[in-house]
């Protein structure tokens, strides 16, 4: 629902990224989402559609590479079946804490950028 | 993870080299938090309040819970002992702020025009504007939304999460982020309790699975039951901030 406000401070981070490197336009930017972000791939795609609309930058796509969480238990000692959206903490089958990597990746991986050309603004 | 973006690394020559331009596409290697810019204004307001020996309370439910109705009764018992401020964030109108200000007690609302959460940088500008006093506690109300103000960091001490009686007893389940975020989860309008079918034992099970550990109080503004020990748990967490402090 937030993905407006995300979509934005990706573009920010962006532009700051490109910045050191002229003036220019971006051409593509990669980003990860892990399922526990609370952030929907889709959404945040719209989002993005809109919020580089009408820049130097509209029509640059976003790429979303999709963070899978893992959980396994210390004492089953096996990985666990995650239920879509469950968020549940303990083991199902022994009521051991599970340990959970990943799937709260929310990060600005990539951007491809492309400058304008070298002195093209004197031809 | 690389967290300077002065660490970036250049890649003229990859696969996207374009013939139309000198230097194609560079490719920028960023690998950097999205939401980093506010994890760092956060880091900085926390710093702040650790200096300040201020206790900040970030206020999270859906609408309608009772969000200013138990800050009002909080506020009133709590301001003849401490200095309390108020942050309120709705998407419009002033009225929450007015509510609290018409107790004596300071408060600042920022309107955020449909954004649906308060991120750290309002949070610095409510404070620069909102003149507050030296506080013992600054509440911050968040929007109303169960999503979205989980992944801002504010600064705070701590998130509670509120849930009233009437929105059901299945919440924490079906909202598990804020719940496992929240170190107290206080159960609203308790007085309303023999007239709804709510199970709070299955809310507390919910919580204790989500949230090993973390307090659940029960408060009924309308009455005043259960806000003494919520103000209790104030004063006792104020304490042990200043404890730290010295």
């Amino acid at each position: 629902m937030h993905e407006t406000g995300v979509a934005m401070e990706i573009y920010r981070a962006s532009l700051q990224a490109a910045e050191a490197h002229g003036p220019g336009r971006l051409e593509r930017v990669r980003v990860a989402v892990g399922e526990l972000s609370a952030v929907d791939p889709e959404l945040l795609a719209y989002a993005w559609e809109a919020v580089v609309a009408g820049t130097p930058d509209e029509g640059c796509p976003l790429e979303v590479e999709w963070h899978r969480a893992r959980q396994s238990c210390a004492a089953c000692g096996q990985d666990k079946e995650r239920a879509e959206g469950s968020w549940l903490p303990v083991c199902p089958d022994c009521g051991q804490f599970l340990t959970v990597e990943g799937g709260r990746e929310l990060d600005l991986l990539q951007v491809s950028y492309l400058p304008d050309e070298p002195g093209g603004a004197h031809v | 993870m690389c967290d300077d973006p002065s660490h970036s690394h250049v890649h003229a020559h990859g696969p996207f080299r374009n013939l139309g331009h000198e230097h194609g596409p560079l490719q920028v290697q960023v690998e950097r938090r999205v939401l980093e810019s506010n994890d760092v204004e956060a880091q900085h307001l926390r710093e702040d309040f650790a200096e300040d020996g201020t206790l900040v309370v970030n206020l999270i439910s859906s609408p309608g819970s009772g969000k200013t109705t138990l800050l009002e009764a909080t506020v009133a018992e709590l301001k003849g002992t401490l200095s309390v401020g108020v942050i309120e964030g709705d998407v419009a109108t002033e009225r929450d702020a007015d509510r609290i200000r018409a107790l004596g007690v300071p408060a600042f609302q920022v309107v955020t025009g449909g954004a649906c959460h308060l991120d750290a940088r309002q949070v610095n500008k409510a404070l620069r504007k909102g003149k507050f006093p030296d506080l013992d506690v600054l509440f911050i109300e968040n929007v109303g939304n169960l999503v979205c103000p989980t992944s801002y960091d504010l600064g705070e001490d701590f998130k509670a999460a509120l849930l009233s009686v009437t929105e059901g007893d299945d919440k924490p389940f079906k909202y598990p982020g804020i719940f496992s975020a929240a170190q107290v989860t206080l159960i609203t309008k308790t007085d309303l309790m023999p007239h709804v079918s709510f199970d709070l034992e299955a809310v507390k099970g919910q919580i204790k699975t989500l949230r090993p550990g973390g307090e659940v109080l029960m408060a009924s503004a309308q009455t005043g039951t259960g806000v003494d020990a919520w103000c209790g748990l104030l004063a006792a967490r104020l304490a042990s901030k200043r404890a730290r402090r010295t």
